[in-house]
């Protein structure tokens, strides 16, 4: 209404005023003029993914972080292997369990007149013994056989088996009493089964290799399904970052 | 009767394989394998034969499990 009032002459200025409907659709001159350049959008979307996928490699990191650190309080909680053992080694030297503070230790149970698990699973800890070596840095591993056949295994039986294995592997061997204490604290299932016309009887029994700390405490177990490089790359990892369990 | 040595052990398993391997190509006839048994009977300890007989069921049965699946006996319905 208040365009009545203008002159004519600024009414007829008005037109121009108003943008021309067709502009901008056509993109005659640089098309819509919001767009960034090709080069611009490209490092946009370059830095958004890589933000993203940042993110979400450190969020992977703190979760497997967080699985490792609770896996090691639970095994904590269990503090497996307290207690002292009493045991003879295969040159017929007595040995406990304060002999071997200070040194990492990688302990299978077993026995010689196993059919193929013991074998291949001492094969194992030896080639991930033999692995770690090859580092210099890292302390010195020391790979352990104790026998959950103490009735057939004396010091001259775990002798004549430990020396097909890692020349450091050392056999230890006992009184049944001494061999049930020491499979009782590290919670090792061993039962014997039937003797047939000779005698001869294979002793069931749990399938693992343990890691003890330099403090002589459990810290990790292996089973059957890891090879030996995993092993070593675990007990590497331990080493690193190992903090004393026990004042 | 002590424990086999490495060099028994290792004897025992390759006529545990040729035998386990005559089973495979014969599917299963063991007749034809006798030799073979025979010879894994003389290299292996009792206790082992019986423990590899009983080894071999069970990687048999594993192995249909997982390429028939599980079919639970028929009298199983009875709660």
């Amino acid at each position: 209404m208040a365009l009545a009032l203008l002159p004519a002459r600024c009414l007829r200025r008005l037109p121009r005023l108003l943008p021309a409907p067709s502009r901008g659709l056509s993109g005659a001159r640089g098309g819509p003029p919001s767009a960034l350049p090709l080069g611009r959008r490209v490092a946009v979307v370059a830095a958004v993914g890589g933000a993203a996928g940042g993110a979400w490699l450190y969020l992977r990191a703190r979760k497997e972080r967080e699985r490792r650190e609770r896996r090691q309080r639970e095994l904590r909680a269990l503090a497996l292997g307290q207690g002292n053992f009493q045991l003879v080694d295969h040159r017929g030297q007595p040995r406990c369990k304060a002999d071997f503070r200070g040194q990492w230790v990688l302990l299978y149970f077993g026995f010689t007149h196993c059919p193929d698990v013991c074998p291949d699973e001492l094969e194992k800890l030896s080639r991930a013994v033999e692995l770690l070596d090859r580092d210099a840095a890292l302390p010195r591993v020391q790979p352990l056989f104790i026998t959950v056949d103490p009735e057939r295994d004396d010091v001259a039986a775990v002798a004549r088996y430990v020396r097909d294995f890692h020349p450091r592997l050392l056999g230890l061997t006992g009184s049944p009493e001494q061999v049930k204490a020491v499979s009782g604290a590290y919670r090792v299932y061993a039962s014997a089964g039937p003797k047939d016309e000779d005698g001869d009887y294979i002793v069931d029994h749990t399938i693992i290799i343990y890691l003890l700390g330099p403090d002589g405490l459990f810290l990790d177990y292996y089973n059957r399904s890891k090879t030996a490089d995993k092993i070593a790359e675990s007990v590497r990892r331990h080493m690193e970052s190992y903090e004393p369990l026990l004042d | 009767m002590s424990a086999p040595t490495m060099a028994e052990r290792k004897a025992c398993w390759a006529a545990r394989d040729e035998f386990w391997r005559c089973l495979d190509t014969h599917t299963e006839d063991a007749p034809r394998c006798e030799k073979l048994r025979r010879s894994f009977e003389s290299l292996c300890p009792q206790q082992w034969v019986k423990y590899f007989d009983k080894r071999r069921d069970f990687l048999k049965y594993k192995e249909k499990l997982e390429s028939e699946g599980f079919h639970p006996a028929e009298t199983a319905g009875k709660s």
